[in-house]
């Protein structure tokens, strides 16, 4: 367990010691500001502070941002040690190739953690600040579950960008194929939506916000829970995928 | 140490062709061969002393090194992309303490070879033990004997040396800080080590890699193309920790390269493979017989007499005479070398230089191989 919480360690600090480390930290703070910024000039502050943090964090508002951000980061973690020939040094220690990728795939939720962690904050301060005290219809429980179901969003595609470097070995594809999904999802399930077999996809569960507003679901027989099962499989799917090819692979 | 080292080579090699008039017994050695043990033990007062020392820790007899206990076995290795055998059966052993080098040419499967032992590749058949563990069965366990090098080693360029030893040093147990600067030390990086690598050399980077595989007291180093992209400074030092580690340490070292000259000057052993099948395991420069004839080139000023003073001699066989540029070849037995060397005299003929003539691991090596096709 020592040995593991140390691998972890390692792979946090090769994050870590990059100059871009921060540069998502910064980003998404600059896009909360500017966003509050930009809704108290021109819709005259009619807002509270907790709609705004809420719109800030989820996914159709500005969540999406860090999924992204985060895709970047994740795209490199196994494909770099490719493209810079550090794996072969590092696959010759007396660890097991599972560890060491267990250790990678830790550290990058622990990453994506503080990223959602922070813009939780920035995003319920700066509302505070800039559009006041107080409550409106919108509690920070709200806020708080809308941050959580960006950080599941954002892991499941963290995952399957994760494995995608595993596979292909660089971080242009790993990149590129978690974007576009990303991207093509919401097409994806307007288009599919008349399809019942479309509820078992991963577009259509993966943004769990749908379920907040108490809504109706978007394809009849699905629910929390169902949505939960299914991205837990893809979930398993993706890891397997990745762990095996990683285990297996020759490094040549 | 090193870059003195280069210097008194150079030094050893004017000093002998400006003496080598009048130093008649001066027997030089040929670029390319191997030191002859017994020669430079009888010639300890010439200027080439010093290199011999050196040469001398390279000649570890093979016969000591068998008696070592076994290192490092490799069973029948065999890796299968396609239909096609890369490597087919090998089957060798390194003992503690030895320098082995892999050689082979191009395409030859020295590096699947190598990257099997270390289990960066899956190998279809067969296995590789380490200090009695399996490479397959009981990775962390055998793995865990050995330092590597794999090509040029690569580093995480963003973090400082000794960042990228702390990285090693927390995935390997029992390796305390005080290890890094020991080994740190040990390849002289203490001014560099706090600098981030991508402002290392080429060389400072090897360094770094030597430092990296000895980190967790390896009972065997496994290097693959180490002298890659290194200049001839570089190569003479890597050669020389590596001779100095095998020494000091007892460490097993195992070698891949097709610079042959460099692994005739570095390794006490070869094990040449060709397509994937072992072709020969040879000792080098093991004790040499005082009965063997050996071949020695003269050059001097009147090779004519030269010759009709040879032909006057019992036990020389003169092997070839080139007149105008005025060399003489003979072999003989080396007990006879001074009493030629002493007739020659007499017969006034001057004597700039002596010379022995060693078929080199280079010769050896293609006949082995069947010349240089690539495969």
């Amino acid at each position: 367990m020592h040995s593991f919480g140390n691998l972890v360690w390692n792979e946090w600090l090769k994050m870590f010691k990059k100059r871009s480390f921060f540069l998502p930290y910064v980003l998404l703070a600059g896009m909360v500001l500017f966003m509050a910024f930009m809704l108290y000039k021109f819709s005259g502050g009619s807002s509270t502070g907790y709609e705004f943090a809420q719109l800030a964090v989820t996914t159709k508002g500005m969540g999406q941002m860090l999924t992204l951000l985060a895709i970047v980061v994740t795209a490199g973690a196994v494909a770099k040690e490719h493209s810079m020939g550090t794996v072969k040094l590092l696959l010759i220690r007396a660890q097991s190739r599972t560890k060491i990728l267990a250790s990678k795939y830790v550290a990058i939720l622990i990453y994506i953690l503080t990223l959602a962690a922070f813009m939780f904050v920035v995003s319920v301060l700066t509302g505070q600040i800039t559009f006041g005290m107080e409550s409106g219809t919108v509690a920070i429980g709200d806020v708080l579950r809308e941050a959580i179901n960006n950080l599941v969003y954002t892991i499941v595609y963290v995952t399957l960008t994760f494995m995608v470097g595993i596979l292909t070995k660089s971080t242009g594809p790993a990149i590129g194929i978690g974007m576009f999904m990303v991207i093509m999802e919401s097409m994806a399930v307007q288009l599919l939506a008349r399809y019942s077999w479309s509820k078992y996809l991963l577009f259509t569960n993966v943004d769990l916000s749908m379920y907040s507003g108490g809504g109706s679901s978007p394809i009849p027989g699905m629910s929390l829970t169902f949505s939960i099962i299914v991205l837990a499989v893809y979930l398993l799917l993706f890891l397997t995928a990745g762990f095996v090819t990683f285990k297996k692979r020759d490094v040549a | 140490m090193n870059g003195n080292g280069s210097k008194e080579l150079t030094a050893d090699n004017t000093a002998m062709g400006s003496s080598a008039s009048q130093a008649v017994n001066a027997i030089s050695k040929s670029g390319t061969t191997n030191a002859h043990p017994h020669l430079h033990s009888s010639n300890k007062s010439n200027a080439s002393d010093d290199l011999g020392d050196g040469m001398h820790s390279s000649v570890i007899p093979s016969t000591n090194a068998q008696n070592s206990p076994v290192v490092l076995t490799v069973q029948q290795v065999t890796k299968t992309i396609g239909k096609k055998n890369i490597v087919d059966g090998l089957s060798f052993d390194i003992y503690r303490g030895e320098i082995v080098g892999l050689l082979g040419p191009n395409g030859a499967g020295k590096t699947t070879t190598i990257r099997m032992i270390v289990g960066l590749i899956e190998m279809t058949q067969g296995d590789v033990h380490v200090k009695g563990h399996s490479i397959k069965r009981d990775f962390v366990q055998a793995i865990r004997h050995i330092g590597g090098i794999i090509e040029n080693p690569e580093f995480y360029p963003y973090m400082s040396g000794y960042d990228n030893l702390r990285q090693y040093q927390r995935m390997s147990e029992g390796v305390t800080i005080t290890r890094i600067m020991e080994v740190v030390k040990l390849v002289g990086l203490q001014d560099a080590i706090h600098k981030k690598v991508r402002a290392y050399s080429l060389g400072m980077r090897q360094r770094l890699g030597i430092a990296q595989a000895l980190l967790h007291n390896p009972s065997i180093l496994i290097l693959d193309e180490p002298t890659n992209g290194l200049d001839p400074a570089g190569i003479r030092e890597m050669r020389d920790y590596l001779k100095q580690i095998a020494k000091d340490e007892g460490i097993a070292i195992l070698v891949s390269s097709h610079l042959l000259s460099e692994m005739e000057l570095m390794c006490s052993r070869v094990v040449v493979i060709q397509e994937g099948k072992l072709v020969t395991e040879r000792s080098i420069g093991g004790p040499v017989v005082d009965e063997e004839l050996t071949t020695v080139t003269f050059r001097v000023n009147d090779a004519a007499m030269a010759e009709q003073t040879i032909r006057h001699m019992k036990d020389i066989t003169l092997l070839a005479t080139q007149i105008e540029e005025g060399i003489v070849t003979v072999q003989l037995t080396e007990e006879d070398i001074p009493a030629l060397i002493q007739s020659l005299c007499d017969a006034r003929v001057r004597i700039y230089r002596v010379e022995e003539i060693k078929s080199s691991l280079e010769e050896e090596f293609l006949k082995w191989t069947g010349g240089n096709r690539i495969a």
